[in-house]
């Protein structure tokens, strides 16, 4: 899928020039603030709103002209899903495969997979009015999968789950990628996005701000990196050489000693972990864990939002 | 476009105008109508009904409707067809899929109108067997498909303007509201060209009620009827309308004109427009 150019202009406000692609395979994290466009941007690229100039493929098709081929094997799972109440999750999905154009017996095969799947086999006779909103969201993301999509587009997907769903929605989404799907995948919930993404589009008051992997991002929003050190007993190391050197490491910026071992601070395009964990293991201090901090993704998106020209 | 997505739209059009109960409710209203009058006649022994005019009766349930009832319910399904689905934001996963815009929209438009049709249908079946039931076998049965036809056809008027309205405004109520008042305006202005004309004479008030939507849809399935049944008749069917039409073909003509036009245009909106997002 690929956007050149594409600019939704809606009068006292414009999303755009958006330009970004993504290829096959991706696990693509799309993040921006509420009102940023990244609503607007999956619309156009669903063929549901109209870009005012530019243009937009999917499956490299035109999804507005080209609709029915475009939309062919994509599936989309709205933000906040408003699915039909009146139906039973069992009717949606039949509804939805009778618009892809399956056969019964597949659509009978594929709904008793997708509902065991998503956790929903039990409701599959409740009327969707009366599931919860996390059911309803799992119920989305099952109409998403249904028939042979080869994308998803999946708009929040995580809101409202409980943390087995969320664990169930990951393993999906990879057995999804493994088996050469493409995601692209908006969220306001960055280690979900860390977690599971390869790469990332932000994008901040109809601007596509970065477009790259998500260490790139972090390298080139943050002037260094994080790398948190820990240590089964701090108080060994207190007075020792180790902070002197991995001071001295390549690339290694400051130390800092902190309760549970050490903060170190790097420079972002370095990776001294290795040389790290030998020289704790030397100075024979009980190495626990090291690795980026959690936040680094939280704080380089900040960073670009508030750098971002338009603010 | 494809006949079975046309085919899987209308279905789903059916069942979601079941779900909102509205159309549970004109069922009820048509059963009302359309066997409460004989009973009401039964009962009261009125003096209208002479013995030559029973075997006729059947013609009351079928046209008593035609002028209000038959065309507030092709109204009232239609509004909300399109809107709804706007409002709801269910419009937009239903078009996320591959299906054209005119499989959607035609399908939608269909599922409508089959839910128009069965509610005439059952206004003629109803009207026919409390006829039969209250005032023993009727005669000239053999008309009824020529103006249950004319009635099917006639609905298409407001029942298209409705849907077109519904897709321009994208909120139900407004929809409703707007299509409603269209509907009455053309009656009260109607009845009103009618009078100006009786007291004056003059031509283009008489013309000008020829091309109120209302006109063509009141006068198609009288004009077709009317000759068929003796003169006694004429008393019942005055109690559904008066025909205003010069003729059965210009009748007919402005009613395709009028239904083809607002079907048109909400196809022609809908296909350049963005799909909405839930709007309330």
């Amino acid at each position: 899928m690929s956007f050149e150019q594409a600019v939704k202009d809606y009068g006292p406000k414009e999303i755009g020039p958006v330009t970004f692609s993504v290829g096959q395979g991706e696990i693509v994290g799309f993040l921006g603030p509420n009102g940023s466009g990244k609503s607007t941007t999956i619309r156009m690229l669903l063929g549901l709103i109209k870009p005012t100039s530019g243009t937009v493929r999917l499956m490299q098709r035109d999804p507005l002209l080209d609709h029915v081929r475009a939309l062919e094997h994509v599936g989309y799972s709205p933000e906040l899903p408003n699915l039909q109440s009146f139906l039973t999750p069992k009717e949606l999905l039949q509804l939805t495969a009778k618009e892809l154009g399956l056969g019964r017996k597949e659509t009978d095969d594929q709904l008793a997979v997708l509902l065991e799947d998503v956790g929903l086999i039990r409701y599959e006779d409740y009327k969707i009015a009366k599931l919860s909103k996390g059911m309803v969201q799992r119920l989305s993301v099952a109409q998403a999968l249904m028939g042979t999509p080869k994308v998803l587009i999946l708009d929040e997907p995580m809101i409202g789950i409980d943390p087995a769903g969320v664990v169930q929605f990951r393993s999906i989404f990879r057995d999804f990628v493994r088996d050469g799907g493409t995601i692209v995948m908006s969220s306001h919930i960055l280690s979900e996005v860390e977690s599971l993404c390869t790469s990332l589009v932000v994008i901040h008051s109809g601007r596509i701000l970065f477009r790259g992997g998500i260490q790139a991002f972090i390298s080139e929003r943050l002037g260094s990196r994080s790398i948190l050190v820990e240590i089964a007993d701090p108080t060994a190391i207190e007075g020792s050489a180790l902070v002197g050197r991995i001071t001295s490491l390549s690339g290694v910026k400051q130390v800092t000693p902190t309760p549970a071992g050490l903060l170190v601070e790097v420079d972002p395009d370095s990776d001294p972990r290795g040389e790290i964990s030998r020289l704790v293991v030397e100075s024979g201090a009980k190495l626990v864990g090291l690795g980026h901090s959690r936040s680094e993704l939280d704080e380089a998106y900040i960073s670009a939002i508030r750098g971002s020209p338009t603010q | 476009m494809r006949a079975s997505r046309v085919l899987t739209f209308a279905r789903y059009e059916i069942r979601r105008a079941v779900a909102r109960k509205k159309v549970l409710a004109l069922v009820a209203l048509t059963v009302l109508i359309s066997t409460a009058p004989y009973y009401a006649l039964y009962a009261t022994h009125t003096s209208l009904v002479t013995p030559p005019l029973r075997p006729y009766l059947w013609v009351l349930g079928v046209f008593l409707p035609q002028a209000f009832f038959l065309q507030f319910t092709a109204l009232l399904i239609a509004a909300g067809s399109m809107s709804e689905e706007y409002e709801q934001g269910t419009a937009e996963v239903l078009l996320s899929k591959p299906v054209s815009r005119e499989e959607y929209f035609f399908g939608k438009y269909l599922g409508g109108y089959v839910l128009v049709v069965g509610i005439v249908i059952l206004d003629v079946v109803l009207s026919i067997s409390s006829a039969t039931f209250v005032f023993g076998p009727q005669q000239q049965l053999d008309v009824e498909p020529t103006i249950l036809v004319a009635q099917v056809f006639a609905a298409l008027v407001f029942y298209s303007f409705a849907f077109m309205v519904g897709e321009l405004m994208r909120r139900s109520s407004l929809s409703y509201i707007l299509s409603a008042s269209v509907f009455f305006t053309s009656e009260v202005v109607g009845v009103f060209l009618n009078i100006l004309y009786s007291l004056t004479g003059t031509d283009v008030y008489k013309v000008a009620n020829y091309y109120l939507p209302t006109s063509p849809v009141d006068s198609l399935p009288l004009l077709l009827a009317e000759p068929k049944f003796p003169s006694s008749v004429q008393l019942v069917f005055r109690f559904a309308a008066t025909p205003v039409e010069p003729s059965i073909v210009v009748s007919a003509l402005l009613i395709a004109v009028y239904f083809l036009s607002a079907v048109l245009i909400a196809l022609a909106y809908f296909s350049g427009m963005d799909v909405a997002k839930r709007v309330t």
